[in-house]
């Protein structure tokens, strides 16, 4: 359980640069959200997120829906990949819906106010691994010696 | 080999990419001898669907019978203008940014969807549409070789064309007879005829090529670089310093600045093929700018394109305004294209050294 939680907070690290690249991608470059989803989960640095915005691109590609949409999908079919609490997905979920919707200038508010979004949401993962990490750490000690002492 | 054109698969690929599910089903319903001469689709918020049909006006019902009557036909709501809207821009409004300000967005086979809606400004420049209210999907089609006789008389030598003004008020397919001059000088014509040249086109509206995703989708021959989406002046320029072009094509000459740049490609050695909105010679002339590019030391050709009752015709002449030839309407191209009878064109093919990249100055006697 503590593993998870500091595979939590890495996840949540890493989509704050995936969502750093993909600012790039619609603000700079201007490519459309397909392409930029992909482009994104090609990225070797992209972690548990690689497969998930790879599909994403995908489904938008080929079933020419708007990027909520495919989001909802694909988290609905690969999110158990992802080790993101509930608090989280809900967090994240109105975002996608806003991407793609107006002109760079938004999109660059957009992204940005995600950003800050997802910058709360590692604070917490860290203060939880601080907090509950150290609690299921100390539960593991002491459920240990509690056996111990049952054998002895 | 070439593909021929497949006006069919085109409007299919068209109807399953973009269109709301009503009215790709209200399209689809239209007979196969309407839809074959399906021009534009015109989507209204609120308003019955319309289609134009070689010219003219049908609403269209949902399951595709055509009639002049509006009653029967299919009333688009807001959404699916909104949703086609959002289809068009492929779900990212902002890659399409600079399009959506211009007015139209250029779609996947070259086809054009244009916008209105509420225009947003930032000082003097518009900065937005939004409030979507209507679309106009207009299908393109490329009329290969609708140029080929006019080209006959652009010819200079076997590596070489004149420098060329096609003059025409709007609608009369300056811009259609370019796309096919175009592809004409770049592939080369007959059995060493005519070599080809390696051309530049300046695509400022993006008319001639239609990029999409920085692909062509009109065929402009295989020697062509396309600067899309560009200014004339600044486009001329970059073609000059980058690509080595042998010819420039640019659609509607207007500005003072277009003049400057095309004196610069003529002092380049580099030859000019160009259209502008005119109803002739002289009126060309009086432009302000670029109206001088028409006399001494300018244009040597001259392309008038017009129309009388509905037909299409073209004359072209030297600069001095000597006609090559007139065009009878028994001449007309099924295309709504007129074919050029040749006449006097003997000095067409007479050799001449200076070829379009060699020369140091743009003019050379005819």
């Amino acid at each position: 359980m503590s593993l998870r939680l500091v595979e939590r907070q890495r996840a949540l690290a890493k989509l704050t640069e995936i969502l750093l690249n993909l600012r790039n991608q619609i603000c700079k470059l201007g490519i459309p959200l397909f392409m930029a989803f992909e482009n994104v989960g090609r990225e070797s640095n992209s972690g548990v997120w690689s497969d998930i915005f790879i599909e994403c691109g995908n489904v938008m590609r080929q079933q020419h829906i708007d990027a909520g949409e495919a989001w909802k999908k694909v988290i609905k079919k690969m999110g158990n990949s992802v080790p993101l609490d509930d608090s989280d997905w809900h967090v994240l979920s109105d975002f996608w819906e806003l991407l793609g919707k107006s002109d760079r200038e938004n999109q660059e508010s957009i992204l940005d106010l995600e950003k800050e979004n997802l910058e709360m949401l590692e604070k917490r993962a860290k203060e939880a691994i601080n907090t509950k990490g150290r609690l299921y750490r100390n539960l593991g000690v002491l459920s240990g010696a509690a056996v111990v002492i049952l054998l002895l | 080999m070439e593909r021929p054109y497949d006006r069919t698969e085109s409007l299919n690929m068209l109807l399953s990419t973009y269109l709301p599910d009503r009215i790709r089903k209200a399209v689809k319903g239209i007979k196969d001898h309407y839809l074959k001469d399906l021009e534009e689709i015109r989507i209204r918020s609120g308003l019955p669907l319309m289609g134009v049909f070689s010219g003219s006006d049908y609403f269209i019902s949902e399951d595709g019978v055509l009639s002049h009557n509006s009653q029967s036909a299919l009333t688009v709501a807001p959404k699916e203008v909104n949703s086609l809207f959002l289809l068009l821009c492929e779900q990212s409004v902002y890659a399409y940014q600079e399009d959506i300000i211009r007015g139209f967005i250029t779609l996947k086979g070259g086809h054009r969807a244009g916008i209105c809606g509420t225009v947003v400004y930032e000082g003097d420049k518009i900065k937005a549409i939004k409030d979507i209210s209507s679309i106009n999907i207009r299908f393109s089609r490329q009329v290969k070789d609708c140029a080929k006789d006019i080209f006959q008389k652009l010819i200079r030598n076997r590596q070489d064309i004149y420098n060329t003004l096609i003059l025409s008020p709007p609608r009369c397919g300056k811009t259609t007879i370019l796309r096919d001059l175009c592809r004409l000088i770049s592939q080369g014509v007959g059995n060493d005829r005519f070599r080809g040249l390696r051309t530049a086109v300046i695509d400022e509206r993006s008319e001639l090529a239609a990029s999409f995703r920085g692909v062509p989708q009109n065929d402009l021959g295989p020697r062509t670089d396309v600067l899309d989406g560009c200014r004339k002046s600044q486009g001329i320029e970059m073609m000059l310093r980058g690509m080595a072009p042998q010819v420039i094509i640019v659609d509607e000459l207007g500005a003072k600045e277009d003049a400057d740049a095309i004196r610069m490609a003529w002092n380049a050695g580099v030859r000019i093929i160009a259209t502008a909105h005119a109803f002739g010679l002289e009126d060309f002339k009086r432009r302000l700018g670029v109206g001088q590019l028409a006399g001494k030391d300018g244009f040597e050709r001259i392309v008038l394109l017009g129309m009388d009752n509905g037909k299409r015709w073209a004359k072209v002449m030297d600069a001095n305004g000597n006609e090559y030839r007139a065009l009878a309407e028994s001449y007309r191209m099924p295309d709504g294209f007129c074919r050029v009878r040749g006449c006097g064109n003997e000095d067409v093919f007479e050799a001449c050294g200076e070829t379009a990249c060699t020369g140091k100055t743009h003019r050379n006697s005819s």
